[in-house]
């Protein structure tokens, strides 16, 4: 090689190996360095031999670790020598010293493309393999088509060509935009025709990468690529060289392969047999064997296989083919091996159809959970988890559960959640799922997160038949010595809710339960003893006529913690024993919890965002569409219980607030009630039609100090109830039920309520598309326009906009295109009409398709009531006596909005304005009141005044 | 007693182990290996002497290429145990005639393992003088119970000598000729400002001695130091002579000074061991005679020259001379090309340690040598960082001159018979880290 007759170099490479120690190595390296610089600043120059060898040198010191921060300029000096040996050194030191960002680079850039066009092999080749180790942009600039066409030149060698397709894949990942590849779709499928396997090696990666930016362009190769495949599969004409442990070329297979699933289906039905009929053989003809090499090719092979068998939806035979490849594997003791499968299959589930056939495996997948290997239990239990459904829940959570008490530390968090989850999802009764998690508890107490036991009290509460079980079942475990600080928790919880149903039981009576829990408290932390302390109030509470003895230890107990550290139990000794006091209004006060509104399960949620980073990408958007209607599951067994309408509920206790109504004459009332800290409580409108205005003050209620008790005031008179349609009192669309894969940029509801108050805004953004909205209004008409802007570069397809109007409006919404093309605007013009007044609100279902992903929102359409207001000017005589003439509920309403932050009147007249009623100043004496008018259309009626 | 080892390992630079003792069975037999991950293979070697690894602390010091750890996994003593690192070095040093290093150790590993057993205990530190060891722990070989002529020399009873009335001293040691010698060995540190201002500057001393005397002799030392002097003064009613007097800091004497003697009389007056011991140590930071003033100019003339004058001026005496005198004076890592002129001695540059390095063997008292050199450097890549200029090191010997300015003013020698004895003096100042600013 180069290397011979460097004495120089031989002998610093012996210096460095001989070193006995890391000090002496840097000396002889110092003094090497040191020598080196001499040398380069050398006023006679070096002989391009002296150059070499010291460049060497550089390279050698480098690769050992140590800094070299001169002689670049002679390294790149070398590039242009005319010799073979200088000019390797040049290449060569160049890629490894010099990164894109060097200005040196552009110093070669010329050499380097007078190599690359020139008509010597071997300079070629070096050349080639420096840009493709370096790959600045510079040089993708100007060396890109340079290499293009020595690609696809037909008198270069193979060599040659395949350096030039590696280097321009290297070139193209870095700088897509730079490497002009338009119509490369036709010279790809050429070179895909190429019989020499190197070059299909390296030309096929180039194609993976390209096919990845844009597949559509080439879908001219996928019979190419099926070929290709097929020609590998049947071993045909595959040179010896090119064979690894008798496996054709398994690195092209695999690249095809990954190819092949950037292509979203094959629809020539010729080309699917063909390329199933190959996929058939891999699977068919892959074992696991004795080599470690030719394991990991073949199964290298058979994986990217089964990604691809899955990507393209087979035949469920070919997938049952898969399942019982991958059972093999799950069977094998090697653990790689045996990890292969457990994930694969993990994977396989994502596709349909297959559940069943995994279900097989179960025995074995649960004995891969006492795998000593940690990693391949975390795969077990993943596959378990995936599994489950509603046939073999039972099992797979109780032998999870059985786990539980000898599984690693490590795992337990995860397990206890993944238990938790199953049976929320698949309880086949409600009684196991209280069961399971009380068991869960009590095995693995430190691992329950709150979400946990939050959802079984939700799911007592909600469900009456279940709270006698409960509040046993949990007495049971609170007997036991030693309890868990969550099972404490949970079971003060219960038992204070429910202790009263077990009545009659033996050991059940107020004093008895108060004596079980109260056992605990010494032992519980600070969190916890406000939980204890609520359910004190509530066994004293359910215990009337109170046992004056009970009540004595109870108000002892209050009495204790009046002064204790912690704000919250403090507060909650004193207002217990001041509400205990109070004898009956308790009762009252200390109702029984009202049920829980049903929401997605914190837990299930939970789940899903922690398998975001778990799975992977292609595999979630299967699963989300199967993700709702598991989660479904769950929804629809609580409404048959008669869920009431949703109503905010405050963190533990809840206080209902009668509404009030004041006096016509504004004095502020004041409220004898005690207002609980903490509570949100808003005021339930009588007449429907008022409910509207509540409704847009809700996201002003937010904001607002807990238990405020400013009231604004409004009286609100409405000519409104001309359509006395008596609308149904949900009328709120629900929005967010959908789990969609996409999450939409900012709130959808602060956007509808911002709308409500303006004619134009963004109604709804995520990451693919924004809608706009703009609307123009007159008497009873409406016309607004909604602008669909697709915010990339790839258009979106199957759009669908669907109006669903409620009763009173009538809506033409023109023709929505079926695709928006990248970065373009689509204008949809959007009739309304207001025929009666009513509070329902429109809802505009938009879909759309962006690549394999569904997205699909519901939105209310700001097409609200005060839209169809116009604003006028009332004077002070024309005032009054419509005021006067309007006669009590329900033309005359008054409301009180509680809850809301108090608010400058300037503001109020603003939102007035803004809700299109118009501000009459100075009619009323009281400067604290604002008066405002309005008038109402619609088709059905005629013109209303509306005062206000 | 805190404990200072549960186990020594004593390694080559390469890090295998040359030999070990376990003194307790907290640690692992395998702990060395940590401590060959941790430290020795990476930058971490050198940085700092204690590192903690896992539960265990590894303290290491290397001495020549041997690398002398210590490993506890108990709250240890580190003084402890650097201390008797420190003292067992000095123990093999004088069985092994003077050297220690990895073919010192691999000579005399039987030596070792009896001595490591000898000087340590479960941890705790025993005897370590070399002089009782000595006694009972020979390098002649051992002589058969059954050979047929007993020894002459009755069997030295070293329990004896350990719990008698003087602990380091055997009793009947007769020489021909009673002589002690006496060494003042000073180190100068100093940090010097370009400007020439002193930023710090301290001198750490120590008296060696080495005694050849028949009998008991009782030894009294007087120095020119303030508390003696005044001392003396105070009892004999007479004013101080005019000469300079020292003012020691931080004293340390060796176990054979008489300290009740010294608290009351401030003499320093003992029994002492045979042979070579160190005396006393102390450290003096005022009123220190620097030997040598060094005042450089470095000018960077662009990115690729610079200029470096630098003049040693040499302030002892005319008559005296230092020795072995080093000047090291840094330059920027890319140094290519350096041209010296200098008045006397010899410089060059040195890579492997990025200085000019300026050597001059015989260094005349009040004279002053000047090195001029052109440095030549290279363009590099990387974006110009501002060299940090460090400090110019010094290195030297000054014979018969102490930097403290102390002197021994008497040494009595005491003992029943009364013979003569000869007294030696030396006096020897060298460099500790001694660095001027640039």
């Amino acid at each position: 090689m180069a290397m011979h007759g460097m004495r120089g170099l031989s002998v610093f490479i012996s210096d460095i190996r001989n070193c006995q120690n890391k000090e002496q190595e840097r000396l002889r390296v110092d003094k090497e360095l040191g020598n080196v610089r001499t040398r380069f600043k050398n006023e006679k120059g070096l002989s391009p031999y002296e150059k070499k060898k010291y460049v060497w040198k550089m390279l050698y010191i480098y690769m050992l670790g140590y800094d070299v921060d001169f002689g670049h300029m002679e390294a790149v000096s070398l590039i242009s020598a005319p010799k073979y040996p200088e000019k390797q050194v040049g290449y060569i030191v160049t890629s490894c010293l010099l990164n894109e960002n060097h200005d040196f680079l552009r110093l070669a850039i010329n050499t380097v493309r007078n190599d690359i066009i020139g008509r010597n092999e071997t300079f070629q080749c070096l050349a080639l393999t420096m840009v493709g180790n370096i790959g600045g942009r510079e040089f993708a600039e100007s060396l890109a088509p340079d290499v293009q066409k020595l690609l696809l030149s037909s008198s270069c060698r193979p060599l040659v060509r395949k350096k030039a397709a590696l280097c321009l894949l290297r070139l193209y990942r870095k700088n897509p935009d730079v490497v002009n590849v338009d119509g490369w779709a036709d010279r790809m499928s050429q070179l895909l025709d190429e019989r020499d396997l190197g070059v299909l090696t390296s030309s096929m990666s180039l194609l993976v990468a390209l096919v990845s930016n844009n597949h559509e362009a080439y879908w001219t190769c996928l019979p190419k690529c099926v070929k290709t495949l097929e020609r590998l599969a049947r071993n045909q004409d595959i040179p010896q060289e090119y064979t690894y442990y008798g496996i054709p070329s398994p690195w092209l297979q695999v690249k095809t392969m990954r190819a092949l699933q950037y292509f979203p289906t094959i629809e020539d039905p010729n080309t699917r047999r063909t390329l199933f009929e190959v996929l058939q053989r891999i699977l068919m003809g892959t074992d696991v064997v004795k080599n470690v090499n030719k394991n990991n090719a073949s199964h290298a092979v058979l994986f990217e296989a089964l990604a691809l068998v899955m990507h393209l939806d087979a035949e469920k035979e070919m997938m049952s083919q898969c399942v019982a490849l991958l059972g093999k594997f799950i069977a094998v003791r090697e653990p790689n091996i045996r990890y292969l499968g457990l994930e694969n299959m993990t994977r396989m589930l994502m596709v349909t159809d297959v559940q069943d056939i995994i279900k097989r495996h179960q025995a074995q997948i649960i004995t891969s959970l006492k795998d000593p290997d940690i990693s391949i239990r975390r795969r077990a239990l993943d596959l378990l988890y995936g599994m489950c459904d509603v046939t073999n829940a039972k099992d797979i959570v109780e032998e999870l559960l059985q786990y539980l008490s000898t599984a690693d530390f490590a795992m337990r968090e995860e397990l206890s959640l993944k238990a938790a989850i199953l049976a929320e999802k698949f309880a086949p009764d409600l009684s196991w799922y209280v069961d399971v998690i009380l068991q869960l508890i009590d095995k693995a107490g430190d691992f329950i997160s709150d979400d946990i036991w939050f959802r079984v009290v939700q799911f007592v509460t909600n469900n009456e038949d279940l709270q006698p079980y409960a509040a046993a079942k949990v007495k049971e475990y609170l007997d036991k010595p030693a309890v868990h600080e969550t099972m404490v928790k949970v079971s003060a919880y219960i038992l204070g809710e429910y202790s009263h149903l077990l009545g009659r039981r033996p050991g059940c009576s107020p004093k008895e339960i108060f004596s079980i829990i109260h056992e605990k408290l010494p032992t519980v932390s600070t969190t916890t003893i406000p939980i204890l302390l609520s359910a004190y109030a509530k066994i004293l509470m359910h215990g009337q006529p109170p046992d004056q003895e009970l009540q004595n230890q109870i108000w002892a107990i209050f009495n204790k913690y009046e002064s204790c550290i912690d704000a919250e139990i403090q507060q909650r000794a004193v207002e217990y024993f001041a509400l205990s006091q109070k004898g009956a209004a308790l009762m009252d006060i200390l109702a029984e919890m009202p049920k829980f509104p049903e929401r997605q399960s914190a837990l299930i949620k939970r789940a899903e965002d922690a398998e975001v980073d778990a799975a992977e990408q292609s595999a979630i958007k299967l699963r989300a569409q199967q993700q709702t209607s598991n989660a479904l599951v769950v929804t629809d067994q609580l409404p048959a219980n008669g869920a009431p309408p949703p109503v905010p509920v405050g963190a533990l206790t809840l206080v209902k607030v009668p509404s009030m109504t004041s006096d016509e004459d504004h004095s502020s009332t004041d409220l004898a009630l005690s207002h609980e800290n903490g509570i949100l409580s808003k005021v339930d409108p009588q007449p429907p039609s008022a409910d509207l205005l509540g409704d847009l003050l809700a996201p002003l209620a937010i904001e607002g100090p807990p238990g405020a008790t400013v009231q604004s005031e409004h009286n609100s008179v409405s000519g409104l109830e001309g359509g006395p349609d008596a609308v149904d009192g949900s009328a709120i669309v629900a929005i967010e039920e959908q789990t969609n894969t996409v999450q939409p940029i900012g709130n959808i509801a602060e956007r509808f309520h911002a709308l409500c108050l303006k004619d134009s805004g963004v109604l709804y953004e995520d990451p693919y598309i924004q809608i706009g909205i703009k609307a123009e209004w007159r008497a009873h008409h409406g016309r607004l326009v909604l602008f669909l802007g697709n915010k990339n570069t790839a258009p979106l397809v199957s759009v669908q906009a669907l109006i669903l109007p409620p009763a009173h409006l009538k809506m033409e919404l023109s023709l929505v295109p079926d695709t928006i093309p990248p970065r373009a605007q689509v204008q949809c013009p959007l009739e309304v009409v207001n025929l009666r007044p009513s509070r329902d609100v429109a809802v505009l279902d938009f879909s759309y398709k962006f690549a394999t992903n569904m997205v699909d929102v519901k939105l209310r359409l700001p097409a609200v009531l005060n839209k169809f207001l116009q604003p006028i000017s009332v004077s002070a005589e024309e005032f009054f006596p419509q005021w006067r003439s309007l006669s009590g509920p329900p033309l005359k309403l008054q409301e009180v909005v509680r809850g809301v932050r108090p608010m400058p009147l300037p503001e109020m007249a603003n939102l007035l304005n803004s809700f299109r009623l118009m501000i009459s100043p100075g009619l009323d004496p009281n400067p604290n009141n604002l008066v405002a008018s309005t008038t109402f259309y619609s088709e059905s009626t005629r013109a209303m005044l509306c005062l206000n | 007693m805190p404990v200072a080892a549960s186990a020594i390992y004593f390694l080559n630079l390469r890090g295998d182990v040359l030999i070990n003792r376990l003194y307790r069975d907290d640690v692992g037999g395998n702990m060395v290996d940590a401590f060959r991950m941790h430290i020795m293979q990476t930058k971490e070697l050198g940085t700092c002497p204690v590192r903690q690894i896992g539960g265990c602390s590894f303290f290491y010091m290397r001495i020549s290429n041997v690398y002398i750890v210590i490993v506890v996994s108990s709250n240890a003593n580190v003084a402890c145990a650097f201390k008797f690192v420190v003292e067992a070095v000095a123990l093999f040093k004088s069985y092994f005639g003077g050297a220690f290093d990895e073919d010192a150790i691999r000579n005399n590993f039987v030596l070792i393992y009896e001595l490591l057993d000898e000087i340590m205990d479960f941890g705790y530190p025993q005897n370590l003088s070399p002089e009782i060891l000595k006694l009972y722990i020979t390098q002649e070989g051992v002589r058969s119970p059954f050979s047929s002529k007993p020894s002459d020399k009755p069997v030295p009873n070293a329990t004896l000598q350990v719990t008698g009335a003087v602990g380091w001293r055997r009793e009947g040691l007769v020489y021909k000729k009673n002589e002690v010698f006496l060494d003042i060995v000073e180190s100068v540190n100093l940090l010097m400002s370009s400007k020439g201002s002193v930023l710090r500057c301290d001198v750490t001393g120590k008296i060696l001695m080495k005694c050849f005397l028949s009998g008991m002799p009782d030894l009294k030392l007087g120095l020119n130091d303030k508390i003696g002097l005044e001392k003396e003064s105070q009892l004999k009613s007479r004013p101080t002579k005019s000469g300079k007097t020292i003012e020691l800091d931080d004293v340390t004497f060796h176990q054979c000074v008489n300290l009740t003697r010294f608290n009351s009389e401030k003499t320093v007056s003992f029994v002492p061991p045979d042979g070579e011991f160190e005396l006393m140590k102390y450290r003096i930071t005022e009123g220190v005679n620097l030997p040598f003033r060094v005042l450089p100019t470095i000018k960077e003339l662009g990115r690729t020259r610079m200029e470096v004058n630098v003049k040693v001026k040499s302030v002892f005496g005319a008559k005296m001379f230092a020795l072995g005198v080093v000047i090291k004076i840094p330059v920027p890592k890319q140094t290519a090309k350096t041209s010296f002129q200098v008045t006397s001695g010899r410089a060059k540059y040195n890579a492997a340690i990025d200085c000019l390095v300026w050597k001059i063997r015989k260094f005349p008292g009040q004279t002053e040598p000047t090195l001029s050199a052109e440095v030549e450097l290279i363009s590099t890549m990387a974006e110009k960082k501002s060299w940090t200029r460090p400090p110019i090191q010094m290195e030297f010997q000054v014979p018969m001159f102490t930097a403290s300015g102390l002197r021994v003013r008497f040494l009595k020698v005491w003992e029943k018979s009364g013979y003569n004895t000869v007294e030696w003096v030396r006096y020897i100042t060298k460099a500790g880290s001694y660095e001027v600013r640039c």
